[in-house]
């Protein structure tokens, strides 16, 4: 077996806030990732699981700490951490004027597939998500759902090894939320790396290989959920969150605490 | 693998693709100026011809009053008469005719005729022009206007005439009436002439040229040079303008539009290089506004040639191929210029709407340099080749006009190929600035509005105090004279647009307007500071004569509008130093300083609260010293975390600068030797007391 697909080791990232002063979004975290794996990142809104997704896709630069996708640091190098990642989450958006076609092609040259083999890798991906209908429609004519399939077949334009959802299923229906975790658990099973953050416990509970429980930038516990029941002796992710975070209140605090509590 | 050409390629369709799809904005920027241009021209040369033909076409009238109406009355119809005969068919005479009403003054207001001609013995007129120029004094001094704000009247003779004057009286409302008085007082002036030349003629006066010295001026240009001259001084203006509108339909969605729709993070996540995005937009604002240009260019080409634009008479261009690759390899660097310009304000704008709202003074800053030609005498080879875009307008006029220095158009293409790459490095960095990135996501501070929002809007909330004050000061400042004005800004804007905010904000008064006790030694150093931060003060003032220099007059005006003789000293102490003491604290180091105490490190605090408060004297010549006051005063509340030491501290300071003044003792301008040593060292002193008992103002920015 090789080494972590993802390691993070003592990450961190502070903010300036206007009104609050310095944020420390994320705070000095650990974990790694495991090829063929997906991985979990649990955490109430505001516990620092997007910002941590965001480093690791080159978006934003840590603060301190180390981070890399297949051996790519993110801040040494981080064209060959986007070559290898498809990142997807609720604010990617598509392009309204394109066609899902052209939208597929445009990703898969953008991360630099190789050329000769774009159109292949076009009309593989329209099959495989089910999209041939409306392929050559425009996007902004499409049905969120539809936009949702669009949306994950450019995630995985150029095959890339490694996947990022962040929160994925926000906003979505029940049943394009049933559909958007299978994708998910059919993408593991086709040898993808998958990182997954979410603060829908039972999406947790049904997805991950691996948890990692997000709390204030703070890593509280990374384990199995089989683990996590035999540390906590709780059974249900939701009264282990609890358990680890330190109460409801404490929840609600934090919560308050990452929407800008004010301060006179 | 794909190169980094093929992503490049990529990216630069994909903008084409979205541009050419977006139909609306098609025809809103490229079609639709096509064909609107051009009617409104034809459209406005219609209403003119028709105004033209209504005027020409009307009878005018006019009646003759006055105790020398006889004389007028004839004056007038032999004018008339001559001009009639006189006349030619490119510029027809009016027909008018003489009305007999009895009320003439009344039948002018009610447009039933057009003119009264007044004739006056010299006398009477000397009498009627002395009670009327009384009763101009008389209007100045009541509504506070200065002598010169109104022409005295006078008729077009020196101040002794010894005929009889003909007064035209009309009402400029009216285009008829003005057009009967034109009509009239020409023809009056003709006949005048030709009497005046009779009469030279009768006394033996050579009115023949050749009898005394004759002239003729000869203009050595050909017309291609002097069509040069004049294309020379447009083209830049025009060029800027036509890529700015045309870029702008793709600039405002490359990034702007991307943040706003949220693409511009799935974009940054794939593996294109944050170059290769800007390049890629960068090629396709230059293509776009390039081709929008010429579209427009062959537009107007096209519309010279069907007569919808006329030319000047003789209008000869000859433009050489040598001449058409130098002009070229000037106006490229320029494109790439205005292009990267739009680029960085779609990147710094967080939405299209921003990028809207941003664009005009972008605009404005880019096209009034490409105005650069117009201004007489100036060179290429001069301190304006360091300028970007006016560099290539006075180049223009310099290539087309023949007269060039190769040393020079290098220089210039130079600085705007540096200028252009510097904006665009600016564009790459907005696109790893964070905040820009994730600005499309719902913002934190305005969900909770209240406290957290305040920062934000707090330079909006005075940028529109100064925009009343402005246009408070400009319209009614000399009606309600010195009290009213004061009572207003400090009274109304600052006072009441402190306790505004306060209200809309929920902030609480204590903390933001920092009303705490502050280290009683800072009393001292306030009564110590204030008087030598006056004296520095003038100092400041005396520097920022060197760049700013003020007429005398001026400084002097503003004086005696500011200390009128009538106003007694208890309302000079009142209104000048007690009130902007507590109100302008209020407003500038209360509200202004807390809004932006977290933006700013302390000490860029203390200097962009004390600019805001230089600017809120909405004057050039004040602008500096008391700016210099306002960074002082924002100091004091710094380092003593309370307002009521910058509040005795500012009206110590005006009072120390003012009533001295009223009472005829310092001019407030010249400092007595070796004062302002004294000053500085006075206010070193208190500066020092100040930072030793240090009660730091609480949440700054560390």
């Amino acid at each position: 077996m090789t080494g972590p697909t993802i390691s993070v080791r003592a990450l961190s990232k502070s903010f300036y806030d206007e009104f609050r002063g310095e944020v420390r979004a994320v705070d000095g975290i650990d974990f790694a990732c495991l090829p063929g794996q997906i991985f979990g990142l649990l955490g109430a809104n505001g516990a620092g699981k997007t910002t941590t997704l965001r480093m690791l896709a080159t978006i934003l630069k840590p603060t301190s700490g180390e981070a890399s996708l297949l051996g790519h640091d993110v801040v040494a190098d981080p064209e060959a951490v986007r070559r290898n990642l498809g990142f997807y989450s609720a604010s990617t958006a598509l392009y309204p004027r394109l066609t899902a076609r052209e939208t597929l092609e445009f990703f898969a040259r953008v991360n630099r597939y190789p050329g000769e083999r774009v159109t292949e890798r076009v009309d593989y991906l329209v099959e495989r998500f089910g999209i041939a209908e409306y392929a050559d429609a425009r996007v902004d004519k499409l049905s969120s759902g539809m936009k949702q399939k669009v949306s994950i077949a450019r995630t995985v334009a150029h095959d890339p090894p490694v996947l990022i959802f962040d929160e994925p299923t926000v906003g979505l229906d029940v049943l394009n939320a049933l559909e958007m975790q299978d994708v998910i658990r059919h993408l593991r099973d086709d040898g993808k790396t998958i990182l997954f953050s979410t603060h829908i416990m039972s999406e947790a509970e049904k997805l991950c290989d691996h948890i990692a429980i997000i709390h204030r930038g703070k890593i509280l516990a990374s384990n199995t959920l089989d683990g996590m029941r035999r540390d906590t002796g709780k059974h249900y992710l939701e009264d282990i969150f609890v358990a680890y975070v330190g109460g409801r209140k404490e929840i609600e605090a934090a919560e308050r605490a990452a929407l800008g509590a004010q301060e006179r | 693998m794909a190169g980094g050409r093929e992503v490049l390629w990529t990216l630069f369709r994909c903008e084409i693709r979205m541009l050419l799809r977006d139909k609306r904005t098609i025809f809103i920027g490229v079609i639709l100026p096509l064909f609107l241009f051009p009617a409104i021209i034809l459209v406005t040369r219609a209403v003119e011809e028709r105004e033209r033909v209504s005027l020409e076409s009307a009878t005018y009238y006019y009646a003759v009053t006055g105790t020398q109406r006889d004389l007028a009355g004839t004056l007038v119809r032999d004018a008339l008469t001559r001009r009639a005969a006189t006349a030619d068919t490119s510029q027809p005479a009016l027909h008018i005719e003489e009305s007999q009403v009895a009320e003439p003054d009344s039948a002018l207001r009610t447009g039933g005729i057009h003119l009264v001609v007044e004739g006056m013995a010299p006398d009477e007129w000397r009498t009627v022009r002395d009670e009327e120029e009384r009763a101009r004094r008389e209007r100045a001094v009541t509504s506070g206007r200065g002598d010169d704000s109104e022409a005295a009247p006078a008729a077009d003779e020196a101040d002794d005439v010894e005929v009889p004057v003909l007064r035209l009286h009309y009402r400029d409302n009216s285009q008829r009436s003005g057009a009967a008085m034109r009509e009239v007082r020409d023809a009056l002036r003709d006949l005048r002439g030709e009497q005046r030349e009779r009469l030279f003629r009768e006394r033996g006066f050579p009115l023949d040229p050749a009898d005394v010295a004759a002239l003729e001026a000869n203009n050595l240009a050909t017309r291609e040079e002097e069509a040069g001259a004049l294309i020379g001084i447009l083209l830049a203006p025009l060029i800027v303008m036509m890529m700015l509108t045309g870029g702008s339909i793709v600039a405002a969605d490359a990034i702007a539009g991307e943040k706003e729709r949220g693409t511009l993070e799935t974009l940054l996540t794939t593996a294109a290089r944050r170059w290769e995005v800007v390049w890629a937009k960068q090629l396709s604002v230059v293509a776009v506004g390039v081709v929008v240009t010429l579209i427009n260019m062959l537009n107007l080409l096209v519309y010279v040639m069907l007569g919808v634009f006329e030319l000047p008479e003789d209008f000869a261009v000859s433009v050489t191929p040598a001449t058409l690759v130098v002009l070229l390899l000037l106006y490229l660097p320029l494109a790439l210029l205005v292009s990267s310009a739009q680029l960085l304000l779609s990147g710094v704008s967080k939405t299209y709407k921003e990028y809207q709202f941003n664009f005009f003074p972008v605009f404005l800053l880019l096209l009034i340099p490409a105005f650069a030609a117009v201004l007489p005498g100036i060179e290429l080879r001069s301190a304006v080749v360091l300028v970007p875009v006016a560099n290539v307008a006075v180049a223009s006029r310099e290539v087309l006009t023949g007269e060039f220095h190769w040393l020079a158009l290098g220089a210039a293409f130079f600085v705007n190929v540096m200028a252009s790459a510097y904006a665009a490095r600016l564009t790459v960095g907005t696109l790893s600035t964070e905040r820009l990135i994730t600005a499309a996501e719902l913002d934190r501070a305005e969900l909770l509005g209240g406290p957290a929002l305040f920062p934000r809007r707090v330079l909006t909330w005075f940028g529109v105090l100064w925009a009343l004050l402005l246009v408070t000061s400009l319209w009614f400042g000399e009606h309600v004279g010195i009290r009213g004005q004061v009572t207003f800004n400090l009274g109304v804007l600052f006072f009441g647009g402190a306790l505004l905010m306060m209200r809309r904000y929920r902030l609480d008064p204590r903390s933001t307007l920092a009303l705490r006790a502050p280290p009683a030694a800072a009393w001292l150093a306030v009564l110590v500071g204030a008087p030598s931060g006056l004296v520095t003060g003038v100092g400041v003032a005396r520097l920022a004569q060197l760049v700013f220099p003020v007429p005398e007059e001026v400084v002097e005006s503003f004086g005696q509008y500011l200390l009128p003789d009538e106003l007694p000293l208890w309302q000079i102490v009142f209104f000048l130093c007690v009130l902007p003491g507590i109100c302008e604290e209020i407003a500038f180091r209360g509200v202004l300083l807390h809004g932006l105490r977290r933006r700013f490190h302390p000490v860029v605090l203390c200097l962009v609260v004390g600019a805001i408060f230089g600017f809120f004297h909405v004057s050039l010549f004040r602008l500096i010293p008391t700016a210099y006051v306002g960074v002082l005063l924002s100091a004091v509340v710094v380092l003593t975390g309370s307002i009521f030491p910058a509040m005795l501290w500012h009206a110590l300071n005006n009072a120390t600068a003012l009533v001295p003044a009223r009472l005829g003792l310092w001019e407030g301008e010249q400092l007595p030797e070796g004062v302002l040593p004294l000053g500085i060292a006075g206010l070193a002193v208190s500066f020092w007391i100040l930072w030793r008992t240090r009660r730091l103002y609480p949440g700054l920015r560390e």
